[in-house]
């Protein structure tokens, strides 16, 4: 059995964390609480912090002993600087509420990578259990929306930036623009968003601690996240009819299963398909033949196979990107952000020039 | 009877010309408009109109028609302006008007040329006339495919070689070489393998593929036959040409292994067989291999009657769709494994616990996997009355039942809303 940690910070990472534990429930109405049990094979520990007290009551299915307020007003408002120095001030606050959780084989750490709470305490809180335990510990980091604005795109550049010094053994990327598609309101978006999120990682957490797997553990997903540039992403296909594996294979790859635009046979360096369903879906020569398309164009790729009776065809990929175009796309429009920016606060700058200028008539009256 | 005869006659020809006319239900007709200068001709397929002479004042040209190439024309005709002939070609028939004449420094012939119910493939203008056209003829690949060795033992390798010839009389363009997959054995190695597309001049021979396959399994084989497709010089397409089709015989060894076989023993044995209601029971499963092959996609199913109630067990058991179930990727020869369980009397009565088993496993000798299964069944369990079952059978606790029920189910909802509060 596994020891599990998962944290989410901020707004974005308590939401999907909260999602997490709602699915773990397995019922779909809120009242599952009250009449089931979460099904983790692992002992899974989860933790959400916020420096947004309104944030951390919204949540319905995260334990209260598991909300840690940072209280700062409602939030450092996107601004990172704030967010590191209230980090910096309450670390041992925080530190102790992991360690009094016991021992760990792995960490998963939850956020959005354009807010300020979320984006600044990640890096640093990785950056302090690095210092500490040696687990390997991944980053989940969603990224925003392009329309929502100059300051939520330098805050995801830099984000980036401070997660790959930070130590992480691996980042996984969730695009909220790329999955946009999922339409509705903003909210309908965000919980249709979190729930994709959170399947793939019970998924993964389920594949991780398997005793009825083939081939695949915490050890192999280790080896995929160490290749390719540190960056990854997740496809996903459960079928909800009767579908050959092959598409099933397919459709995990293309891009209504992955969390990330990216080309996978492009851009992928390593990765690990798991099929889990009943034995009737789980022909060996189809799952090898797709299998070998993507190492062919990947590398290696690792394989695990869970057999469910009566069970229709169900794909997770885990892949490492060698390369990720999207967000030299999305860094590239930072930049210019950023830029401007710089040039609003110069224009601000030169504003408070010319109220100095008019300070000079202060006391004074004119004389005719 | 003179008369009835060539009645009969008319009769006669008249079904034949309409059987005939009926017959051309295709029937075409082409029109080309050319001007043709003395010494050039017009080719129709492989038919060639020269121009030979003019004469402008005379208003007259004179044409001949070249078939193949052939030195000697087939017709030769002096025609004036507006008069036309005609000659048969392949199945159909062509008219030559002679429009106008014209003058300059080679005089040249206006005519108007149309065919009916020929197919062409081949039109156009041939400078210097008939003996500069190019001329298309029927090419023939013939495949032939040989294989060093025909009477051979599994996992035998034979190596097949095709070869492709052509002995028509025109070259082959465009040629395609395709070799189907072959049942019964591998490909285990590809030597040569030119599919094309390419040409083959009149004569020229080729290897077209080199390949050595391994026999799979016994039984006498035929080979699939290899195939060309191709168009001769004109680019008319031919009828796929194939190959013959060597039959191989493939004997299986002399088995020297023996066959095994994994032979599970099943059984269940109960730790009680007289129990109160709700009281548990554990039984356990004992599973060995005795046989003297390992088994594989092991599958235990626990049939629990109605009555008795799965309440848990061992780590190895799995509730798939409501039936507890243990699933074994192997098991070993000589291996032995227990799985404790234990249900619940929930109602009176007489029951039995009965285990399902599956295997495969492989016996040394068939490809195929080998499928085995087998059943046991504990011995009856009693379920009596219990304990507190009297004082149940009290109608107060029909009431005091649902009051505590209720409570319980506030006290756990009210103690998770707690738990969950922030
Ligand atoms: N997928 C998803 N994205 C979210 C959610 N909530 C917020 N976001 C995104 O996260 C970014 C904003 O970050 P938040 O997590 O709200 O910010 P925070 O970490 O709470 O920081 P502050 O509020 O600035 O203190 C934006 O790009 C949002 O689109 C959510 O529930 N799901
Ligand atoms: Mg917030």
């Amino acid at each position: 059995m596994l020891n599990i940690l998962m944290v989410g910070n901020g707004q974005c990472g308590n939401r999907i964390l909260d999602a997490i534990n709602k699915q773990a429930f397995g019922g779909k109405t809120k009242f599952a609480k009250f009449y089931s049990k979460q099904k983790f094979k692992s002992r899974v520990e989860t933790i959400v912090i916020n420096t947004a007290i309104n944030d951390l009551k919204e949540l319905k299915h995260t334990k209260g002993k598991d909300r840690i307020h940072i209280p700062h007003l409602h939030g450092v408002g996107a601004n990172r600087n704030i967010g590191k120095s209230v980090f910096t001030e309450n670390k041992d606050l925080i530190m102790r509420q992991i360690e009094d959780r016991g021992r760990f084989d792995v960490a998963f750490v939850v956020t959005s990578a354009s807010g300020g709470t979320g984006s600044s305490f990640t890096p640093m809180l990785i950056r302090e259990l690095k210092e500490r335990y040696d687990f390997p510990i991944y980053a989940i980091v969603v990224l925003p929306f392009r329309e929502e604005g100059t300051l939520y795109l330098q805050n995801a550049a830099f984000c980036l930036r401070d997660m790959r010094d930070s130590g992480a053994d691996g980042i996984i990327l969730a695009d909220n623009q790329f999955l946009k598609q999922l339409g509705g309101d903003i909210e309908s978006a965000y919980n249709g968003i979190n729930d994709m999120i959170a399947e793939r990682i019970l998924f993964l957490l389920d594949a991780l601690d398997s005793d009825m797997m083939m081939v695949t553990d915490l050890g192999d997903f280790k080896t995929v996240m160490d290749g390719g540039a540190g960056l990854a992403t997740i496809g996903f296909y459960k079928a909800d009819k009767d579908v050959p594996v092959k598409t099933a294979i397919q459709k995990a790859l293309s891009p209504s299963g992955l969390l990330f635009s990216t080309n996978v046979y492009d851009e992928a360096s390593r990765a690990m398909i798991i099929i889990k369903g009943d034995k009737s879906y789980l022909s060996i020569d189809d799952i090898s033949n797709e299998v070998e398309k993507l190492a062919s164009a990947v590398g290696h790729v690792f394989k695990g196979i869970i057999v469910r009776n009566g069970e229709y065809p169900q794909v997770l990929a885990v892949l490492t990107l060698e390369f990720a175009s999207e967000l030299e796309k999305l860094y590239s429009v930072a930049v210019d952000a950023i830029q401007h920016e710089r040039e609003k606060k110069e224009r601000v700058d030169s504003k408070k020039e010319i109220n100095k200028a008019f300070s000079q008539l202060d006391g004074l009256e004119p004389h005719y | 009877m003179v008369k009835l005869s060539r009645t009969f006659l008319l009769v006669l020809c008249s079904i034949v010309l309409l059987t005939m006319l009926s017959g051309s239900a295709s029937a075409s007709v082409e029109y080309f408009e050319e001007e043709i200068k003395i010494g050039d001709g017009y080719q129709i397929n492989n038919y060639v109109i020269d121009v030979t002479d003019v004469f402008i004042t005379d208003k007259l040209a004179i044409f001949k028609v070249y078939e193949n190439g052939d030195n000697e024309p087939i017709h030769d005709e002096m025609i004036g302006i507006n008069e036309s002939f005609n000659f048969d070609l392949e199945n159909g028939e062509i008219e030559l008007k002679l429009l106008s004449v014209g003058s300059g420094v080679l005089d040249r012939a206006s005519v108007l040329i149309t065919v009916r119910n020929v197919d062409t493939y081949l039109t156009g203008i041939v400078n210097g006339g008939h003996e500069y056209a190019t001329y298309s003829g029927t090419p023939v690949i013939e495949l032939t495919k040989t294989v060093d060795e025909d009477n051979i033992m599994v996992d035998d390798i034979i190596t097949v070689t095709v070869t492709a010839k052509n002995t028509g009389d025109d070259k082959a363009t465009n040629v395609i070489f395709s070799d189907p997959k072959q049942e019964h054995f591998i490909l285990d190695k590809s030597i040569l393998e030119q599919t094309g597309p390419m040409s083959m001049d009149v004569g020229a021979s080729q290897t077209v593929f080199v390949y050595m396959l391994k026999a799979t399994e016994a039984g006498s084989f035929i080979l699939k036959s290899s195939t060309a497709t191709f168009s001769n010089s004109a680019n008319q397409a031919f009828p796929q040409a194939s190959s013959n089709t060597p039959t191989i015989t493939v004997t299986a060894p002399e088995s020297l292994e023996v066959q095994k076989y994994a032979v599970l023993e099943l059984s269940t044995d109960v730790d009680s067989m007289i129990v109160a209601r709700n009281d548990k029971i554990t039984a356990t499963i004992n599973i060995k291999n005795t046989g003297d092959a390992p088994a594989s996609a092991v599958w235990i199913n626990i049939i629990i009657p109605q009555g008795l109630e799965y309440v848990d067990g061992d780590s190895a058991i799995e509730i798939i769709g409501g039936v507890p179930k243990i699933y074994m990727e192997s098991f070993g020869v000589q291996g032995e494994k227990e799985y404790p369980y234990t249900v619940k009397a929930s109602e009176l009565g007489t029951y039995t616990l009965t285990t399902k088993l599956a295997y495969e496993y492989d016996d040394g000798v068939n490809a195929e996997a080998q499928k085995d299964s087998t059943e046991s069944v504990t011995e009856n369990i009693y379920v009596q009355k219990g304990k507190y079952d009297e004082l149940l059978e009290q109608p107060i606790y029909v009431y005091a039942l649902p009051i505590i029920a209720i409570i319980a189910i506030g006290a756990w909802i009210f103690h998770r809303h707690k738990q969950y509060k922030f």
